[in-house]
């Protein structure tokens, strides 16, 4: 009696342990979201694109044709004027790559050097930037393209319109994993092409954003800023949207995310803003 | 010797004053200049023009302040087509003299 008492005991402790440990990942999955931790002030400044590199945030200041390097507490430690209204940058090997949108050129900035990178097609207007080992990608905001750049070849994707395919003021570009992500600002939505140039997916379509400014993809994520709206929406790979960010934001143009920390420029209140994923 | 200099001083500042006499200023007002790339958009179009000085945008009136020679004539027409271009739908566009009752001409 006793020994069949005792196997009752050993069985009854075994599901009950079963029971939480299925528990546990569920609740965690939930718990972790993107929270606000604070607002970088800086004097005087109209931030249109930033990046962050390790300790530092690159920013954008196109009111006043520069950019600047700041520390986190938003403290400026280097300047770079005369950048002639400076939109979203790209960070690529410790270089960074600048849209200069009032000369149509994308200037380059390494260490204390501006130099230009040279472009085998003419942009009108370069809005964004993308840089990674092979190609670079350039927003071409008035022709409604944009123009994929490599050692030996250009593609040029998309043309005006609002179908399938078609950009309407596109502002914003990111390169992962052998995609293209566009900000398609003025059609209100992401397009995902290959790079060929084949239309592969559209995000967000349904999601009542008004002006979609700047894109940043990691591994598992899409984040877009709804410029009008004052929002950040974060969608799985697949175009799902999981989450939305509508509080601290102040006009936000570019979003740039590192680990489980996400900086937002915030144009319209001349800050960045610090959320974290916890 | 000191007429020679008062002669170069006299056309001096009438060099100066023919030139700030021949300078107009064009106001435009359109809406939607709170996004940049729209704005900047807009000066970068503007900069294309003959004669145009300086452009001065004022984002919370969505206004934006043109300062251009008169000897380029610049036209309402080409105003407005510059403002197209750039993707905006033209309002109200007032040129100016200096100290001359603006001129409306829409």
């Amino acid at each position: 009696m006793n020994k069949i008492l005792y196997l009752l005991l050993i069985g009854l402790s075994i599901l009950i342990s079963c029971k939480d440990s299925e528990k546990e990942p569920a609740d965690s999955v939930i718990s972790k979201q993107w929270e606000f931790v604070r607002e970088i002030k800086i004097d005087n400044i109209s931030p249109t694109g930033l990046q962050i590199d390790g300790e530092y945030i690159w920013i954008s200041d196109a009111k006043n044709n520069r950019v600047i390097k700041t520390d986190l507490d938003g403290s400026i430690v280097k300047e770079y004027q005369d950048i002639k209204r400076p939109m979203h940058l790209s960070l690529y090997n410790s270089t960074v790559y600048v849209p200069e949108y009032l000369t149509d050129k994308i200037k380059i900035i390494k260490g204390d050097e501006i130099e230009e990178y040279r472009l085998k097609e003419k942009p009108d207007a370069p809005a964004g930037v993308f840089v990674n080992d092979s190609l670079i990608a350039v927003v071409d905001f008035y022709n409604h393209r944009i123009i994929l750049q490599g050692k030996d070849h250009i593609t040029l994707i998309g043309n005006e319109g609002h179908k399938r395919g078609e950009l309407y003021y596109p502002t914003d570009v990111a390169l992962v994993n052998d995609k293209i992500y566009v900000a398609d600002a003025y059609n209100n939505r992401v397009q995902v092409f290959d790079y060929k140039g084949n239309i592969l997916k559209i995000i967000g379509e349904k999601d009542k954003i008004n002006v979609a400014t700047g894109i940043e993809v990691t591994n598992t994520n899409i984040f877009v800023t709804d410029f009008e709206g004052n929002r950040i929406l974060i969608y799985d790979l697949d175009g799902k949207l999981i989450h939305i960010i509508n509080e601290h934001l102040n006009k936000p143009t570019e979003i740039s995310v590192s680990s489980n920390t996400m900086y937002v420029s915030n144009y319209g209140s001349g800050s960045v803003a610090m959320f974290y994923y916890r | 010797m000191k007429t020679v200099i008062k002669m170069i001083l006299i056309i001096f500042l009438l060099g100066i004053s023919s030139t700030l006499a021949q300078s107009s200023e064009v106001k435009v007002r359109v809406d939607g200049l709170s996004c940049p790339f729209c704005a900047y958009g807009l000066e970068k179009k503007f900069n294309d023009l003959n004669g145009v000085e300086s452009i001065n945008i004022d984002f919370e009136e969505g206004l934006v302040v043109l300062q251009v020679t008169d000897s380029e004539n610049i036209s309402e027409e080409e105003i407005r087509t510059k403002i197209e271009e750039a993707g905006f739908t033209p309002r109200e566009i007032v040129f100016s003299r200096k100290n001359e009752k603006p001129d409306k001409d829409e």
